[in-house]
């Protein structure tokens, strides 16, 4: 079943939509629904983290053991914010019935008398890939880029209205094929998890559709003006980009950057040339200053540190250099070194 | 060679021939067919003076091929010339008549990388594409490439013969340690040309190869694996050499400059290093003015959106096909002429081909 009809049934149920034409009012709305809708499902196809290098290569069965760990470990921290997000989300509502429905996502995640919750599924994903419960619990190990990206999503919550934050939660509308396919990858992929790992991807599956449809059915009746609408669709991208780096973490966390073998760097007065076999790639100066940075000791976590230190006016600092190090990566100019961590 | 912004310099790339001699006599070879080893070929002193030349013009690289360039004697002076003018110094050799000895020579004098050629993925076929037995030897130079630490490029010549063999070719690189693998399809200058029919490909052996590739990037990191497919099979022509005179300059084994391998066979007028400066020749000689910018382009190019972006094609191509350098590349389903290429793709495949003579 759509959202599209889980509107009809729910927000917009006051409406008789059997019965003959509908009016142009509520042609017009029809239409204002769809455009949304369409627009969000959009942003979805084309940011969601199913297209992120390290899902591709998580889902096609090629990361390492110790990757899929990393991952798990580092994810074990978004997994504890959502409760408290939603906890948030909570507060924001005067209406009794919004809030019953939306204090099943807490319990969701919590557990009751009656079920386990999430956070305890994925401890026990955690378990039976090899990793220390405690450890995981006490999130010491979580990569500091993947706890900006985890806590940029809290205060993000925490600053808009109900709308807007619901709106965000609607990356939901992907979850549900996107966990199937990701359960499947990791029973044919890593089959050193067992299968009592893999409950919390199976849970989702069927709970993160109901809370889409919800949370879409809600943003669909109460986004009435272009602005509201334009507000809810970049909420939506606000938390694709969360997602987003949230991974871009786990990829490059622990991992150190350094020129490669084949690279030679020539400084020049406007930036430098990276010359390589068959190919030279210009870099401008704030590209140099990375790649001085890149000596095989520093993780990509903590050039990215030097860098917000030395331009703490450039807010988008720390994706530029993931950005950066991943194209230079792919030009074969930077090697990238595992460094344990 | 690839930049990843527009060029802000003269000279990018500098691909010295250093000579023609070659014991491999591969018939795809994009050497002119009507040449000889010129007597008066540049000597070391004079490379040294190109190589400080172009690297004054802003070149960063050099391409030091041929021929087989380890047929020089005196290849260790060039490598320490190229490298002391500042340019990344890359060897493109066969892999033959060098040896481990003179490899670390090559090295200790400033070699910085090094591109392997093999013929096929097995010796019997390999040797027989070569012309002579040698695939054991360049497996064996190829090791020594990896075992002084130097980058290796691994580069395949594809047509009718090998292309099945992509995969094969991919294990090959891997099982080298390889850093690159250049899968390079034919293109129909010189040698090749005139073999043209017994090389086509089919059009299913290069889907099939070009899916191979794609599984294969998918699996790691290690080799990259450059394949496109040829402008025969495409309905657009490759941007050759980034633009006519644009980035790369070609100096020949007797010191005319290029702006591409197989310029010296059009009518044009192209100078010297023996006369004058490679900046002068480079800049000025008409040769090399004579397709550079858009001035030039006739109809279709001259109207066409996408003339910045592939520069009309390939000017060797449009007169070797049509007789007129001018023209529009004849690989492009624009051009009026598309079925000289189109036609050529789908004839016959003949069972011979001549080798390479000087």
């Amino acid at each position: 079943m759509t959202a599209r009809e889980a509107q009809g049934r729910g927000a917009s149920a006051s409406t008789d939509e059997s019965a003959g034409e509908p009016r142009p009012a509520q042609r017009a709305e029809g239409e204002r629904s769809r455009e949304l809708e369409a627009r969000l499902r959009r942003i979805l196809d084309e940011r969601y983290h199913h297209r992120h290098p390290f899902n591709v290569r998580l889902h096609g069965g090629r990361c390492t053991p110790d990757e899929v760990r990393r991952w798990i470990r580092n994810r074990y921290y978004y997994q504890t914010r959502i409760p408290i997000k939603d906890g948030l989300i909570l507060t924001k509502s005067e209406d009794q019935g919004f809030r019953r429905g939306w204090i099943r996502r807490i319990r969701d995640h919590d557990g009751d008398e009656a079920r386990t919750g999430g956070l305890e599924l994925w401890l026990r994903l955690a378990e039976a890939a090899g990793l220390e419960r405690g450890e995981v619990a006490s999130l010491r190990g979580v990569l500091p880029g993947v706890r900006r990206a985890c806590d940029a999503y809290v205060e993000f919550v925490a600053r808009q209205d109900l709308l807007a934050s619901v709106a965000s939660s609607l990356t939901e509308l992907a979850a549900g094929p996107f966990l199937a396919e990701r359960a499947a990858a990791f029973r044919k992929h890593y089959r050193w998890i067992e299968e009592a790992g893999l409950a919390y991807f199976v849970s989702r599956t069927t709970q993160a559709p109901r809370d889409a449809e919800e949370g879409v059915a809600y943003v669909l009746a109460n986004a009435k003006t272009p602005a509201d609408q334009d507000r809810c669709t970049a909420a939506l991208e606000r938390k694709c980009e969360i997602l987003w780096a949230l991974l871009d973490g786990v990829e490059w966390g622990g991992r150190a950057p350094r020129l490669a073998a084949a690279a030679l760097l020539r400084e020049e007065a406007d930036g430098g040339v990276v010359v390589l076999p068959e190919r030279a790639v210009r870099v401008s100066p704030s590209g140099r200053e990375i790649l001085a940075l890149c000596d095989g000791a520093r993780s990509v976590e903590s050039v990215a540190g030097a860098l917000r230190e030395h331009h703490p006016e450039n807010g988008s600092v720390e994706r530029d250099v993931y950005d950066f190090v991943e194209r230079m990566q792919g030009l074969g100019v930077l090697a990238l070194a595992e460094t344990g961590k | 060679m690839t930049e990843e912004e527009r060029p802000r310099r003269d000279v990018w790339n500098l691909v010295a021939e250093l000579t023609y001699r070659c014991p491999l006599r591969c018939p795809y070879c994009s050497n002119p067919l009507a040449l000889r080893e010129f007597p008066e070929a540049l000597a070391a002193d004079d490379w040294a003076r190109v190589f400080r030349e172009a690297a004054a013009l802003g070149a960063v690289h050099v391409g030091l091929t041929g021929g087989e360039p380890t047929t020089r004697r005196d290849l260790g002076e060039i490598v320490r010339s190229a490298a002391g003018a500042g340019l990344y110094t890359h060897l493109v050799t066969a892999g033959l008549p060098i040896d481990a000895a003179g490899l670390r020579a090559l090295r200790d004098a400033g070699l910085r990388s090094v591109q392997v050629s093999v013929q096929d993925a097995e010796a019997t076929t390999s040797d027989e594409v070569a012309g002579t037995a040698c695939f054991s030897k360049k497996l064996a130079f190829a090791r020594e490439v990896r075992a002084l630490a130097l980058p290796l490029t691994l580069n395949v010549v594809l047509h009718r013969r090998n292309l099945d063999r992509v995969r094969e070719l991919i294990a090959l690189a891997r099982a080298l340690d390889a850093d690159r693998l250049e899968l390079a399809n034919t293109q129909y200058q010189g040698w090749a040309l005139a073999n043209r029919a017994a090389l086509m490909p089919t059009r299913e052996q290069l889907e099939l190869a070009a899916r191979v590739v794609a599984e294969e990037r998918a699996r790691a990191g290690r080799p990259e694996i450059l394949f496109v497919l040829p402008d025969y099979f495409r309905d657009r022509p490759k941007p050759c050499m980034g633009g006519w005179a644009r980035t790369h300059v070609v100096v020949t084994p007797d010191g005319r400059v290029l702006p591409c391998h197989g310029a010296a066979e059009l009518p044009l007028e192209f100078w010297s290093v023996r006369e004058r400066t490679l900046g002068a020749c480079w800049r000025e000689a008409p040769g090399m003015n004579a397709f550079r910018g858009e001035g030039w382009m006739q109809e279709p190019c001259r109207s066409c959106p996408e003339r910045s972006r592939d520069f009309g094609g390939c000017r060797c191509q449009a007169f070797a096909l049509v007789g007129d350098a001018a023209a529009t590349d004849p690989a492009c389903s624009l051009s009026p002429r598309h079925a000289l290429v189109s036609a050529a793709r789908d004839a016959p495949p003949a069972s011979g081909w001549r080798y390479r003579t000087m």
